[in-house]
């Protein structure tokens, strides 16, 4: 396992153009499915002729000619079908399968060799011995062969899609393609397979390049000295993993697209384009106009560290009118003012943290819970070594006031979001268990614990919110904070399928006001972009029932389907046809959902179908309904600056101007389709859509059960929720570094990806492309590749921050 | 009106008002203003574009592409599965009933017909009845506003005059006559012989309707249509007929002829209308017989009906292939003069195609006579051969002819039989009235 790799690439082009030709002979025709049928009668009894047969095709393989070789290939295919037909029987009669084996091994030799590598895999899935593939696959076809695998892994039952995804993981450190080998081993969740990697590869930028991915994927991974024997590497590996290259790298960003000016909401509310009405009067509820204002404020300005409200005054020193907007808030929402602080200094530590320092003395218990959010808020998606955040939060946890103690746990969740920090759960959970804590603190711990535990199963953190859910008295059990407590046990199983169950058994104990909320909760989390048919067919059935009053459990039913469907393409556009359905037959408490369902669904993604709908939706006589809707819009338009969108919520805020809460929502979503002027993006999906950060997913998910009722928590005094949203926020771009990480400038061509599996040689991988220097914006459905021969990038996923390598080969024209 | 809603999703069920309780001034606001005013909602938006299925890619056969497809078929069994529960529990019908006879309720008995002039805002326009006047009224908030367009038939109050509906079907009457309702009967048992022909017109017309999947796995555009050409008599119109026969496809019928109208735009207008018919209807295939009447050859006119007649032709060129695709209508063609025609309209992407169709050789006339005199009570000294066998050309429409004749001589002389004398008979007059007088064996 020498690092020889870096001839592999033009190896394998060189390859591929031999190939090619021979790719070129296969023509599907109609006539072997004459033959096929023919042969089936004779076969079934004769095992012997078809021995023959093959000795007689591989003949002919070996035979120069290549017309006879055409012959050979499509008389291949039938053989492949006839002895999967036959291995099946055998299977039933349980009688040796050697000689077919043998037969296998030859066809798949040859299959591999000849670029057909789809009938190879095919054929070893339905002999189930795809172990055979290693040997056969070499450095010109392996590309082919492991994007065929995985892409067939998502459709595939289980177990087959592990192994399949096994096999892909193996032939990928077969051939030291190590960055897919770690994308595999992420998409398994499984670190033995990452930690094998950081002590197999050897090169240090390499490990960067891992570190990079890793950070992006938003979990927490421990270096030790077995993977990387040198601390002052080691240290530089931590860098990149702690995320803290993040800011830096989006602020070059916004500097490259000239976007540093901050932004007021005014701008992004373009109020002039509005005609008459709405524009000039209506301000029926000002706190509430201001509090928006504040949000907007918060997501347009998000990360770049300045912007007009919160910000620009304070830089003039007066410090009066900094205070002022603050406290242009009432109450509650000077909090979420405070916090917005946080937001717009996203990611950066230090001076988020210098910034906020001043909140900290202030005497307006909600203007600390802010501050304590904001710093959560900073730190959310970045480590950094001396826990700020900890040192900072974990004092005011245990203070009198509620308002103060939530900031401080929701805080302590968005900071340390994923990193199953021990300090944390000893912190947190005596809340859970403490009955004098008023209802809306013990909701947030559990969302926390549930945030910082996000996917791991903990026990003893999964127990301590049982038994907080079982203490809730009678009249607790109906209220919308309640239904938290249920999602944040969910977390804790999110995307981990079976282990949900022994969890889900003491579910069925709890009041039955709850109970099946609680079940849908988890169900929907436990199997969370696994794309499982089974569950959606569970949840829709749930949804086909028509409830009393005063149940509420069909609303993250609803979700459950997006968040089970969303895992691949086909499943999210079936998923989404399934829910107009819902729409068409569902009473209201489905109807409220189905737009945060469909948000979910597109998330970052502005659909012209989905936001048809959901535009239509946003009319709807029934308010939760619009106000969902609406959200929505800002949800599938999120960090866009879709146009569309953003005119369609125009018109919207003069439609609904007279209504507070309605209005309130249109901002949000303006805010939200700007958000980071457009730079950022809230889908949990990355490296070409194959893995889900479980992080941002778990912000999406609470941020929307929180919709489900959003009189009582959005327009209510919760309003803070939407900041759970930051943990799905990240940079949507292509950063290229140099070796020394360095931003570096150089072409790449960005365009929409085009699904190349199973496709012979090497197809164009985008379409419509443009050219542009990085660092670029990549959008939903875009991919982008080097324009240029001068570098090698370390990762074959061109997105976040991709180191590049010098290319030895490359002479200049001139 | 039932099918005006665009996508089943917005019925605002009049039921739902339980939140007008905490917002009375909203019941003084405008409805939702339509999404835009002016030209139609394209069909593609409708419920049709939803119901259409994601691309499965790869598109070459593998395990892959199985596994997807039974990933889209497992979702359209939840679908269905939850739709059929659905309308078991709560039965679908009787709630739109139930609305629908509310909103007759607010139509109110009798309406009258008019037209729409202009609309003014969300809910107000100019409306002109079929007697003459025009008033400014009010739109109904029932009433699709996107579907509204200046000049659409609409119902009206017959008090208010208000909006309140609009009459979907305004298909120009001209065409939906063009409809073929009842399937000729001549199926492609009928045709002797034209065994290319009939392959060519199934590749290029019935295939990609009914399996467009074969072309999108070689990774060709199916073509858009043809073009059948011959002399008089050899079947072309016969062989449309039998497409018409075996087709599931809507079959729309012209004759070139027909898209000459009286009035200036008239033409054109019908040409498009035909075509949106047809899209509608979609997959269908449209006959345009006798196109000569409208190809011809662009030169200065002379006249106002040439110039509207090229002008026809040129609104045909654009719905063959203009900026809207049109991918599930084929075009066939059909004339006898081929060389007169607009090199425009048979350019490839237009008209793909163009099938030749031949005098019958001696193995295609053995196959007429075989149709025609199937039915037809022979003698048995009629010998059939030496027809076949004859150096005259005769098309399909002779042989035909002939034994039509035939069998009106053996009526005259009152036999039940035809004999051979008969169909020699028949044939020289046949010839000779073809060449126009000339006796047969008479050479100039």
């Amino acid at each position: 396992m020498a690092p020889a790799e870096s001839n592999n690439g033009t190896g394998g082009i060189a390859g591929d153009g031999v190939a090619k030709d021979q790719a070129s002979v296969k023509v599907p025709s109609k006539d072997p499915k004459k033959k096929d049928e023919k042969k089936d009668e004779d076969l079934s009894e004769e095992d012997l002729a078809l021995k023959q047969q093959l000795e007689l095709y591989v003949e002919r393989v070996q035979d120069s000619d290549p017309g006879l070789q055409k012959v050979a290939l499509e008389s291949m295919r039938n053989l492949a079908g006839e002895i999967a037909q036959e291995y099946g029987k055998r299977q039933v009669e349980e009688t040796s399968i050697d000689d077919l084996m043998d037969l296998v091994v030859q066809i798949v030799a040859f299959h591999m060799k000849h670029n057909a590598e789809p009938e190879a895999v095919d054929l070893l899935m339905e002999v189930e011995d795809l172990d055979l593939l290693v040997e056969h696959v070499d450095s010109t076809n392996y590309k082919r062969t492991c994007l065929y695998l995985t892409s067939s892994a998502k459709y595939l039952p289980g177990p087959d899609d592990m192994l399949v995804l096994d096999i892909a993981h193996t032939i990928y450190m077969k051939f030291e393609e190590y960055p897919r080998a770690l994308q595999i081993a992420l998409y398994l969740d499984n670190m033995q397979y990452v930690k094998q990697l950081f002590t197999t590869c050897n090169d240090l930028k390499k490990k960067q390049q891992f570190c990079f991915i890793l950070a992006r994927h938003g979990i927490t991974f421990e270096l030790d000295e077995e993977m990387c024997a040198d601390d002052e590497e080691r240290e530089a590996l931590l860098e990149i993993i702690s995320n803290s290259k993040l800011n830096e790298g989006y602020l070059a960003l916004a500097r490259d697209i000239e976007v540093m000016e901050p932004k007021s909401p005014d701008d992004i509310y373009k109020a002039h384009l509005l005609d008459g009405r709405g524009s000039g009067g209506g301000t029926v509820d000002s706190a509430r106009q201001n509090l928006a204002a504040t949000f907007v404020n918060a997501f347009v300005n998000a990360g770049f560290g300045q912007d007009k409200l919160m910000t620009a005054s304070s830089e003039t020193s007066t410090g009066g009118s900094s205070t002022s907007w603050l406290f242009k808030n009432k109450e509650h929402g000077k909090a979420s003012a405070a916090a917005s602080l946080g937001m717009i200094l996203l990611w950066d530590v230090d001076s988020g943290l210098a910034q906020l320092d001043k909140y900290f003395h202030s005497t307006d218990t909600h203007v600390i819970a802010g501050a304590l959010l904001g710093v959560g808020i900073v730190n959310c998606n970045v480590q950094n070594d001396c826990d700020p955040a900890l040192a900072l939060l974990a004092d005011y946890i245990d203070k009198e006031d509620p308002s103060t103690r939530i900031g401080a746990i929701m805080g302590l969740g968005l900071a340390y979001a994923g990193s199953q920090n021990e300090q944390i759960r000893s912190k947190l959970t005596p809340i859970l268990g403490d009955s004098k804590d008023s209802l809306d603190v013990i909701a947030f711990t559990a969302i926390a614990l549930g945030l910082v535990y996000v996917g791991s199963c903990n026990e003893e953190v999964a127990q301590a919110i049982i038994f907080a859910l079982m203490d809730r008295s009678e009249s607790e059990f109906g209220e919308p904070l309640t239904r938290l407590l249920s999602l944040g046990l969910g977390l804790l199983y999110l995307g981990k399928q079976e282990n949900v169950e022994a969890t889900l058994e003491v579910s069925k104990t709890f009041n039955e006001k709850i109970r099946k909320h609680c079940d849908m909760t988890l169900l929907s989390c436990a199997y969370a972009g696994t794309g499982n048919v089974l569950k959606v067919q569970h949840f829709l059935g749930q949804c086909a029932n028509h409830l009393e009053k005063g149940e509420t459990y069909q609303g993250p039913a609803v979700l459950g389907i997006a968040m089970v469907a969303m895992a691949e393409e086909l499943g999210l556009e079936m998923a989404i046809r399934s829910l107009e359905h819902l729409l068409q037959y569902g009473e209201q408490n489905i109807r409220r959902a189905v737009p945060l369902a469909l948000g979910l669904l597109c998330v970052s993604n502005p659909k012209v179908n989905v936001m048809d709908t959901l535009s239509r939706l946003s009319h709807d006589t029934d308010t939760e309904v619009a106000m969902a809707a609406i959200i929505a819009l800002g949800l599938i338009g999120a960090g866009t600056n879709n146009a569309r969108i953003a005119g369609m919520l125009r018109n919207l805020s003069s439609y609904y101007y007279k209504d507070a809460s309605l209005l309130f929502c249109v901002r949000i979503a303006q805010g939200l389709v700007h958000m980071g002027k457009g730079l950022l993006t809230l889908s949990p999906y990355h490296s070409e859509r194959f893995l889900l950060s479980p992080t941002a997913l778990a912000g999406l998910v609470t941020m929307l059960h929180a919709c489900l009722d959003m009189k009582a928590i959005i327009l209510g005094k919760y309003h803070y929720v939407l900041y759970f949203l930051v943990l799905a926020m990240q940079p949507r771009m292509l950063m290229t570094v140099d070796e020394n990480l360095k931003p570096l400038s150089v072409p790449v061509r960005v365009g929409q990806a085009v699904d190349v599996v199973g496709q012979a040689g090497r197809p164009k991988t985008i379409t419509g492309f443009q050219t542009h220097s990085t660092p670029v914006l990549l959008s939903a459905g875009d991919r982008a590749e080097l324009a240029t021969e001068k570098y090698i990038p370390l990762s074959p996923i061109l997105e976040g921050f991709v180191i590049l390598k010098e290319n030895p080969e490359y002479r200049d024209e001139q | 009106m039932g099918q005006g809603t665009p996508g089943g999703l917005n019925r605002q069920l009049p039921g739902d008002r339980k939140n007008d309780g905490d917002k009375k001034e909203k019941k003084f606001e405008p409805a939702a203003p339509p999404a835009r005013v002016g030209r139609k909602q394209r069909k593609q938006k409708g419920p049709e574009a939803a119901a259409r299925l994601p691309v499965v890619t790869p598109l070459t056969k593998c395990k892959l592409r199985l596994l997807k497809m039974d990933r889209i078929k497992d979702y359209l069994l939840m679908e269905e599965e939850f739709v059929a529960n659905q309308e078991r529990l709560k039965p679908q019908e009787e709630k739109t009933e139930e609305d629908r006879s509310k909103v007759d309720d607010l139509r109110g008995t009798p309406m009258s017909v008019g037209n729409l002039e202009e609309l003014i805002d969300e809910n107000h326009a100019i409306v002109s009845s079929s007697v003459g006047p025009e008033y400014y009224v009010g739109i109904l908030s029932f009433v699709d506003k996107d579907q509204l367009e200046p000049g659409c038939a609409i119902l009206m109050h017959n008090k208010v005059l208000s909006v309140v509906g609009l009459l979907q079907d305004e298909v120009d009457p001209m065409v939906s006559v063009m409809k073929v309702e009842k399937a000729p009967l001549e199926s492609y048992a009928d045709i002797g012989g034209l065994d290319a022909q009939i392959q060519e017109i199934k590749e290029a017309v019935e295939l990609p309707l009914t399996h467009p999947e074969l072309y999108e796995d070689i990774g060709i555009k199916p073509p858009k249509g043809v073009i059948l050409y011959g002399e008089p008599g050899t079947g072309k119109t016969l062989l449309a007929k039998a497409v018409a026969n075996s087709t599931s496809a809507t079959f729309l019928r012209v004759v070139g002829s027909e898209l000459i109208q009286k009035y200036l735009g008239d033409g054109p207008k019908l040409v498009r209308e035909l075509f949106r018919v047809a899209d509608d209807l979609s997959p269908s295939i449209v006959f345009i017989d006798e196109i000569d009447a409208v190809g011809t050859k662009r030169y200065d006119a002379h006249s106002g009906g040439e110039r509207e007649i090229q002008r026809t032709m040129l609104e045909l060129l654009n719905q063959l292939d203009g900026f809207d695709s049109k991918g599930d209508v084929k075009v066939i063609l059909a004339t006898n003069r081929i060389e007169s025609l607009d090199p425009a309209l048979l350019r490839p992407g237009r008209i793909d195609r163009k099938i030749e169709f031949p005098l019958p050789d001696i193995k295609t006339r053995r196959r007429i006579f075989q149709i025609h005199t199937a039915k037809m009570t022979l003698a048995d000294d009629v010998n059939l051969e030496e027809f076949v066998m004859t150096k005259d050309e005769f098309s399909g429409a002779d042989i035909k002819a002939i034994c039509t004749e035939a069998g009106l001589l053996a009526l005259r002389e009152r036999r039940m039989k035809v004999i051979h004398a008969d169909f020699k008979k028949a044939k020289d007059k046949v010839m000779f009235k073809k060449k126009e007088g000339v006796p047969e064996g008479l050479y100039m």
